[in-house]
């Protein structure tokens, strides 16, 4: 059957809300746990795809309370403080999130996993004829060859944790450079 | 000399003639009975004639179809009676039905996490014209009123609501009482109402008024709704048309 939750339509960014997000109550947490239970799944749902559609990984609190992620000015209607910080929760017990902080007012969100962004890599490195040979982080994000590629752009600690990930599986090993910031580390594939 | 009759004989005479009467009462009424028995039989045989004929004019057109049932209904043939019967073999309207039955089930169970259970006819009618594909192009609400009619013997819970402007299908066993319909039918066009809302128009007691709103809150078919005013809104999803999606979609480029 068909997801309540359309998700992105095309390219260019295009991102097309769920009917949730059209549905005054769903930005009041339900005093029914069951309905609750529903609701936080589709606002869930819905930050993952949002990040995904944008391409984004962080999440400021304090910008969040005024994004229209949690707020819909057509129906005037936010989601409250309480409301985000139970969507996030949710969200981190999952692995989706993970705090920057420890006040917790940034956290990362992961709407695809390090595996998984490790696999598209290691995919494209096979593809590409880059197995057993050195490639630099930078040429990986923003690279000429990789311009077509889902990662590209992608950020830096999000790369630095796919490696790793293929890393822990044998597919690659990662090559430290000089800076402290890890940017002009390197990677080799294994084929 | 004329004598009249008396006595014995004139009490046997009239039982005599009584029972003649009663005997010739009884053959009128029975020769009424076998041409209008006859009558019927033949007009049973022209609309099975007529049926067969237009097998598929039945299968295919709703109007058609409600104008034969109609046609059923005044001989007292029910097509849907049994799913064995010649009307069921010869037509297959039978199956229509029964294959109805089982495509508003699945649609209903799939629309259940997000209505809680409470489906417009409207809506579901759209939702089985798109599942349908090229077999079914046309499904009028009547059908569907039939359709359910015939899940209810299946105690599964299913039962069409009444509403000013359509029906509503409930999905979900639980009797819903006057109240709640009530309140469903408050809520109708909106899609959500309030407890200040029943008070005003149904004269209810806030205690009623409440009671009855949590209920369908707890049943899963209302959301509250805290930023609508001064006091909470009860909506309900099943009720809720859902935007266009492009139309969202331009409006937020703008």
């Amino acid at each position: 059957m068909t997801s309540s939750l359309r998700s992105l339509s095309g390219g260019g960014g295009g991102f097309t809300w769920p009917w949730q997000y059209y549905f005054p109550p769903f930005f009041t947490v339900q005093v029914n746990s069951d309905t609750r239970a529903k609701q936080l799944e589709a606002w869930c749902r819905l930050v993952l795809d949002y990040h995904r559609a944008h391409k984004s990984y962080v999440l400021d609190i304090s910008e969040a309370q005024s994004s229209q992620l949690f707020s819909n000015q057509d129906i005037n209607r936010r989601l409250p403080p309480e409301g985000i910080d139970l969507v996030l929760k949710t969200l981190e017990s999952r692995g989706n999130v993970e705090w920057q902080n420890s006040e917790k007012s940034r956290c990362l969100v992961m709407w695809r996993s390090p595996r998984e962004w490790g696999e598209l890599i290691y995919k494209w490195a096979q593809a590409s004829g880059h197995g057993n040979s050195v490639c630099t982080l930078y040429e990986l994000h923003s690279g000429e060859d990789t311009t077509e590629e889902e990662f590209c752009g992608i950020e830096l600690w999000v790369l630095q944790r796919s490696i790793q990930a293929l890393a822990r599986e044998g597919k690659a090993e990662l090559i430290p450079g000089d800076s402290a910031d890890g940017s002009d580390a390197g990677v080799k594939f294994f084929s | 000399m004329a004598r009249r009759r008396a006595g014995i004989g004139a009490i046997n005479k009239g039982k005599i003639d009584k029972g003649r009467y009663s005997a010739k009462a009884t053959e009128i009424g029975e020769l009424e009975l076998s041409h209008v028995s006859g009558q019927l039989d033949t007009f049973r045989k022209q609309l099975e004639a007529f049926a067969t004929k237009h097998k598929s004019e039945i299968r295919k057109n709703a109007e058609f179809r409600g104008h034969f049932q109609q046609m059923c209904a005044r001989i007292g043939v029910d097509p849907l009676a049994s799913s064995k019967g010649f009307w069921a073999q010869t037509l297959g309207v039978g199956d229509f039905y029964y294959e109805l039955g089982v495509q508003i089930i699945e649609i209903c169970l799939a629309s259940r996490e997000r209505n809680g259970g409470l489906m417009s006819f409207h809506d579901l009618q759209r939702k089985v014209l798109a599942t349908s594909g090229k077999t079914r192009q046309d499904v009028s609400e009547d059908d569907l009123a039939r359709a359910i009619k015939k899940l209810k013997i299946l105690g599964a819970g299913f039962a069409v609501i009444p509403m000013k402007g359509g029906r509503l299908v409930q999905s979900v066993p639980g009797e819903l009482n006057m109240d709640h319909t009530a309140v469903l039918q408050k809520a109708e066009g909106s899609a959500h109402t309030s407890v200040c809302e029943l008070v005003k128009e149904l004269g209810w007691t806030e205690v009623r008024a409440k009671s009855i709103l949590d209920h369908l809150v707890h049943e899963g078919m209302a959301w509250v709704d805290d930023q609508g005013g001064p006091e909470r809104l009860y909506w309900f999803p099943g009720l809720f048309e859902t935007r266009d999606p492009s139309a969202s979609l331009s409006s937020l480029r703008m």
